[in-house]
């Protein structure tokens, strides 16, 4: 008994702090880091720009023309769901900027300024100039942790917008991305677009997502094309943020917060 | 007022509590950096591992216990800053008892050639260690959402490299400021003692 006391009264400090340390480490990684990325976002506050650069790319004609054709289609549309009595939500996104890429590279992730006070929620579709970044996967008071397509963990349920045939599309690190076919004999070729699927169960079906650069059919166990992704994602400054409307989104969330 | 700035007039606890801030700041300063990427601070996308260099700074000149405990907990931070599955802290661990036992060796002096090559290995180690566990993942759950085999091999090649470039060459950075740090703190404590 004495021993121990002494023992204590000589390293008893050493090990509480040691404890301590510990303690607070396995605190911020349940808490998923919140403190971290809140502080790092205070910081990096005045690195952000300032105007919104997606205003300036809107400056140029051509893309004013198609605005106005998209805004045609898009009322015609509405009139024929009105017709057809085919309702679904639409809602305008959040713009978000991109304050941070991903704290180690065997995850591909970016960090957005935005959080649950600004309406972010886990599970929303991230989408860039061009098609489809991520997902959200962590939300803080005002940060977001994104993973991206590009991540290898990541699986999207897509479809060749020309033929509809249907795959896998797999991230493959860096800024490329796989297309795996279900079929053994898909018909596609180079040039091919490619947009989520209605199997996705993450995100809603027609977002695009890219195009078809090279296809090898002979590729064990199924057929592979690579895939360029549309969105500049090695370059991503500001982001959409737009909430998810598939019904399995909600069970996913759920899934998660357990 | 000058003997304010002096640390040879500072008692033992205001010494032990400015040395404990300091250096819990120094693990913010790496956990912030981590996620910018700064022109010239990447390569194929990947940065410094700054975690793996403050690990490597504190081990040099410490026991392999106190290396594993800062591996343990610097590996829980980073597993809250990105993924916690498979976790950093194994690997970081790894790394600070195996830093600490190889400056036992008496040929590896203390300075920053000899600091950056030692981060250099610690990263490849590192990186290694993480491919096992993803390849463990990988096999004991092969219809489960982790890389192939094949891929997380050939992204290790990429990681390693890079990562143990950068890293050693970020590494003095770190080690200046917080081995003159600590060497002064240790100077004091010896002539507070005699």
């Amino acid at each position: 008994m004495l021993t121990v006391r002494r023992w204590w009264g000589r390293r008893g400090l050493q090990v509480g702090l040691i404890a301590l340390v510990l303690l607070i480490a396995w605190g911020l990684r349940q808490n998923q880091g919140g403190v971290i990325y809140e502080l790092y976002r205070w910081l990096s506050l005045p690195f952000q720009s300032e105007q919104d650069t997606r205003s300036a790319a809107l400056e140029n004609a051509t893309l004013r023309e198609m605005q106005g054709r998209l805004l045609e289609l898009e009322s015609q549309n509405q009139q024929l769901r009105q017709l057809l009595d085919y309702s679904s939500e639409h809602t305008d996104g959040i713009v978000a900027p991109v304050i941070g890429r991903s704290a180690d590279h065997w995850w591909q992730q970016i960090i957005l300024g935005r959080g649950r006070s600004n309406g972010v929620e886990v599970g929303d579709i991230v989408s860039g100039t061009g098609g489809l970044v991520g997902r959200v996967t962590h939300v803080t008071p005002n940060t977001s942790r994104v993973l991206l397509i590009t991540d290898p963990t990541s699986q999207v349920g897509v479809t060749i917008s020309r033929t509809r045939v249907m795959g896998v599309l797999r991230g493959q690190a860096g800024n490329r991305a796989v297309m795996q076919f279900f079929e053994k004999e898909p018909n596609v070729q180079a040039g091919d677009t490619i947009a989520t699927s209605s199997i996705s169960q993450l995100f809603p079906a027609g977002i695009p997502i890219g195009q078809v650069e090279s296809v090898d059919l002979r590729k064990s166990p199924a057929p592979e094309a690579v895939i360029e992704l549309s969105s500049p994602i090695g370059y991503l400054e500001w982001v959409i943020v737009s909430e998810n409307t598939t019904p399995q989104s909600e069970s996913i969330e759920s899934e998660m917060a357990e | 007022m000058t003997r304010l700035f002096d640390p040879f007039f500072w008692s033992p606890s205001l010494r032990r509590s400015l040395n404990w801030g300091i250096t819990a700041f120094s693990v913010l300063v790496c956990l912030l950096v981590m996620p910018t990427r700064i022109p010239g601070m990447e390569l194929l996308g990947v940065g410094p591992n700054w975690m793996l260099i403050w690990v490597v700074v504190w081990s040099v000149n410490r026991t392999a216990w106190e290396g594993a405990i800062a591996g343990l907990t610097l590996g829980l931070i980073q597993d809250a800053m990105t993924a916690p599955d498979p976790t950093h802290a194994f690997s970081l661990a790894i790394v600070g008892i195996l830093t600490a036992r190889l400056h036992k060796q008496r040929y590896i002096q203390e300075d920053f050639i000899s600091v950056a090559l030692i981060v250099f290995g610690m990263a490849v180690i590192a990186e290694t260690v993480v491919a096992l566990q993803f390849t463990l993942g990988s096999l004991s759950n092969p219809t489960g959402t982790y890389p192939t085999l094949g891929e997380i091999w050939l992204f290790h090649q990429q990681i390693a490299l890079c990562s143990a470039i950068l890293s050693s060459l970020w590494a003095p950075v770190i080690y200046y400021p917080l081995k003159r740090w600590w060497n002064l703190m240790e100077t004091v404590e010896q002539a507070q003692l005699s």
